[in-house]
């Protein structure tokens, strides 16, 4: 059996419930979304701790911010990292299984090491909450910066392996015959593209710090030279670290095979692009970072997710080596349950108008100040909640009834 | 077949138990709590009593911390567990419930915003706009187990959807009403748990006393109509599933549900005198270790849920062991079993030595090697001290004389009601029964 079929007809029996290219479509935005938070997590743990052995007043003020930042990005960060994880495993479930099993034990670290991370993050937010500015430890910051780091590799790892489905074969079955069934494979790291996900974290954080600045702005208790202070920082660290990246990109383009032509891709030039326009926007803006926070922002997403899209078409051109594509995966288009997402999702939208104009408006107000919201806007996400159990559950009950298994 | 992933020992299916009973204790939480939080942080604001916000700031903080956090990796640890251990298993479980997955995710979304929102807002926003939050974060998270419960009562009776393969017709079949009815109440039973360990921290000894009475009331009647819920759904499994628990073809199955009942009825009883009767009883030390009769209960409780479903992965469709056992035509999918038997199950295999020579006695144990791994590897540990039901003690039992006793007994495997047949050539079987009859001890 050769790898093209065995990839073949490894495909799940059921097929797809929906066409392959809205999963693909679904994929990519879910992982940008999904990178940008880790990105964020990644680079603010590591300014964290600069801005602490620095110790100026201002920089250790920004590090106690960021511990609340780190576990709260991190929880959505893993959250958002779910639909990916699904979606991956919808189209190119040959390559996910076939990875995730020979590499059993690291899939399994793989989560233990976030934990722990995410304890450490904990730590270093619960830990300092209560602390003065001099009294602030860096110590749980370099733990959960530990850890992500191991998470980061694993994840490589796992993504990588399935790049390269010519090796799998010589990897668990051994010229004698022998078939091994440890789940300790550890293969593939490649150093360019590794890196071209660790510095935009720094982007990505600058970025953040340039939000931060714009938002707090106005609010009686941060004065106006902390607001100074950390936006330029932030714009200022997205500046090189953009510039960084490109080159990071451009090392990893060179390890891509030749073959592929990548440097001709239409996403890949335009994510070329767009990283260098947004280097240079926060480049001019490093004078007035709030004022520039938001387009600097738009484009910083708009740059990620068009690489996400050209990571997404290199996959498709390694994947195309072994004779695989997405787009040949037979379907049983399954109507009913395609709407129920859809709808599910602009519903969710809607409701989290919610939280966030909350969320928003109390960080607003002063310490010890209450801000109010409209109530009308509470009151639509719940309704809108219980319209949906609603509506499910009599979709439910008539189905029940229909096939006889309710009683 | 994907690789084999074998844990020597402990079989990667008593992985999966123990995250999955791991997960269980705080995604119940997750769910449950937030509706006894909203209850006692509208009575604050109703009646006034400030007081009792000192409450709601630590429960929501546990449930952060512990439920949320825990809950959502352990969930995610559940499915990469299942992904190494049983990898058809959970591949067919997504390409048919795949977006039933996603709008379960949108919900997570709304989650996690909803909760985190609350816990930093409390006295930051106006206490009707907190409260709504409240609500949002219960619905959420309640309608995340009204989602994921069609898919796992889906694994235990997949309904219509055999004939149909349709979305809803699998989702709404006829143990998930009684389930997500007995999960309700369970969540309740288990909020009331945690509300009263750590309303049992709070230092204000009226409102403490107050709130462990309240969480023990809505403990007791959670578990009250959990029992009326439970009975439904054992009612409603499917006869086969029946038959193996009630005909004693497993005993062990009649021995998890003992443990489950005895279990629900000391957490009952705790409730009833602990919370009730005498408030300053429920204290942390009292309050763990009822956590870990709970643990050991629902453990058992979905051991028993796993157990049932034997021979299959998913009811009906998969094998435990990962061959798709009929037809489903409206998917197009075909049985796998007379392929193999017709075909071979080496030949379809891709990981496996590359040459085999029929004659050579060292070729056919490594094919065989292979073979047993993927047919039987998923519900027997292979090696002697393995925790799951070790194939070479089993094998000890039925003292075979040769490797074709063995293939006697490969050639009868499906008339066990809890084992998949098994698929092969007589290749396959003499490979395999060879490989079997080496690990035996004479
Ligand atoms: C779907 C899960 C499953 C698969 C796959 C499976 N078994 Fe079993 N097997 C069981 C269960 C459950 C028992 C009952 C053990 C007990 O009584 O506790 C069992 C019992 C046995 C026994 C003892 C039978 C007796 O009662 O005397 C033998 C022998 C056995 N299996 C061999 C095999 C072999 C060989 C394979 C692979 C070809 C295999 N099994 C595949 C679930 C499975």
């Amino acid at each position: 059996m050769d790898i093209a079929t065995y990839l073949n007809t490894m495909r799940d029996p059921a097929g797809l419930p929906f066409y392959p290219i809205i999963f693909q479509f679904l994929l990519v935005l879910t992982f940008a979304l999904h990178i940008v938070m880790v990105n964020l997590v990644v680079g603010s743990t590591f300014v964290a701790i600069w801005e602490i052995w620095k110790k100026n007043k201002y920089g250790l003020r920004l590090s106690k911010a960021l511990g609340r930042v780190l576990t709260v990005s991190l929880s959505i960060a893993i959250v958002l990292g779910v639909a990916p994880l699904l979606f991956v495993q919808v189209i190119y479930d040959p390559f996910w299984y076939t990875a995730t099993t020979m590499s059993a034990f690291w899939a399994l670290m793989f989560l233990v090491v976030i934990t722990l991370a995410f304890y450490a993050a904990y730590g270093f937010y619960l830990g300092n909450k209560k602390a003065d500015l001099t009294s602030v430890k860096t110590g749980w910051a370099w733990v959960s910066a530990g850890f992500l780091m191991c998470t980061a590799l694993i994840i490589h790892m796992l993504s990588m392996e399935q790049l390269v489905p010519e090796h799998w074969k010589d990897w668990i079955v051994s010229p004698s015959g022998i078939v091994s069934y440890a789940g300790g494979e550890f293969h593939a790291i490649e150093l360019g593209r590794l890196l071209h996900f660790i510095i935009p974290s720094f982007a990505v954080t600058g970025v953040f710090l340039m939000l931060y600045a714009a938002y707090f702005h106005g609010r009686e208790d941060y004065d106006e030279e902390y607001l100074d202070y950390v936006g330029q920082k932030g714009a200022w660290l997205a500046f090189w670290a953009s510039a960084l990246a490109i080159g990071a990109g451009f090392w990893w383009l060179g390890l891509v095979p030749a073959e592929f032509h990548f440097a001709r891709n239409p996403f890949f030039l335009a994510g070329a692009i767009l990283g260098f326009i947004t280097t240079a926007f926060i480049g001019a803006s490093i004078s007035k970072p709030r004022q520039r926070a938001l387009p600097a922002a738009g484009l910083m997403f708009l740059t990620i997710f068009t690489m996400s899209c050209a990571r997404e078409a290199l996959r498709m051109k390694h994947m195309s080596l072994s004779g695989y594509s997405i787009y040949n995966y037979p379907v049983n288009p399954d109507w009913p349950s395609t709407i129920l997402f859809f709808a599910t999702f602009v519903m969710g939208l809607f409701v989290l108008y919610f939280p966030a104009i909350a969320a928003y408006q109390a960080g607003k107000v002063k310490a010890g100040e209450v801000a109010t919201i409209d109530p009308a806007i509470g009151k639509k996400a719940v309704t809108a909640m219980i319209a949906w159990f609603v509506i499910v559950a009599g979709l439910g009950i008539v189905v029940s009834l229909k096939n006889g298994v309710l009683f | 077949m994907y690789p084999f992933w074998e844990v020597p020992f402990f079989t990667s299916g008593l992985v999966i138990a123990l995250i999955a009973t791991f997960h269980i204790l705080p995604c119940h939480l997750a769910t449950g709590a937030f509706w006894f939080n909203v209850y006692v942080e509208r009575k604050a604001y109703k009646q006034n009593r400030p007081e009792l916000l000192e409450f709601i700031k630590k429960f929501s903080l546990l449930i952060l911390i512990f439920c949320f956090v825990i809950g959502s990796l352990s969930g995610v640890g559940i499915w990469y567990a299942a992904t190494v251990a049983s990898p058809r298993g959970i591949s067919g479980l997504i390409h048919n419930y795949v977006w039933g997955w996603a709008t379960e995710w949108v919900f997570f979304i709304i989650e996690i915003a909803a909760i985190y929102v609350y816990y930093y807002t409390i006295g930051k926003i106006d206490p009707k706009s907190h409260l709504m939050l409240g609500w949002l974060y219960a619905w959420a998270a309640w309608i995340s187990m009204v989602i994921i419960t069609g898919i796992l009562a889906f694994m235990l009776s997949a309904g219509k959807w055999v004939e149909t393969g349709g979305f809803f017709d699998g989702f709404f079949n006829e143990t998930y009403w009684p389930q997500l009815f007995t999960r309700t109440a369970f969540m309740f039973g288990i909020a009331g748990v945690y509300a009263a360990i750590v309303a049992s921290t709070i230092k204000n000894k009226k409102v403490k006393d107050e709130i462990i009475r309240t969480a023990g009331l809505w403990g007791v009647v959670g578990m009250l109509a959990g029992v009326v819920f439970a009975a439904w759904y054992l009612y409603k499994l499917p006869p086969h599933a029946k038959e193996l628990w009630l005909d004693e073809s497993l005993p062990y199955l009649s021995h998890l549900i003992n443990i489950a009942a005895l279990a629900y009825a000391i957490v009952f009883v705790w409730f009833v005198i602990c919370c009730i009767v005498k408030p300053k009883l429920a204290g942390p030390v009292s309050g763990v270790i009822i956590l870990l009769v709970l643990f050991m209960g629902i453990g058992a409780g979905e051991g028993f849920r796993e157990g049932i479903r034997r021979p299959y992965i998913i009811d009906q469709y998969m094998y435990g062991n990962q061959i798709v056992a009929r037809d489903i035509p409206a998917k197009h999918i075909k049985a796998e079993i007379p392929k193999f038997d017709k075909e071979g199950f080496l030949t379809h295999l891709f990981f496996k030595p590359d040459k085999i020579d029929p004659e050579n006695s060292r070729d056919l144990l490594l094919a065989g090697n292979v073979i047993v791994h993927h047919q039987c590897g998923n519900c027997h540990a292979l090696d002697r001290f393995g925790k799951l039901r070790p194939l070479p003690e089993l094998l000890e039992n039925l003292s075979p004389e040769s490797p074709e006793d063995i293939e006697g007994l490969l050639e009868s495997l499906g008339d066990y009601p809890y084992m998949p047949p098994f698929a092969g050539n007589d290749l396959d079987r003499k490979a395999a029964s060879e490989y079997l009859f080496s690990i035996v001890r004479r």
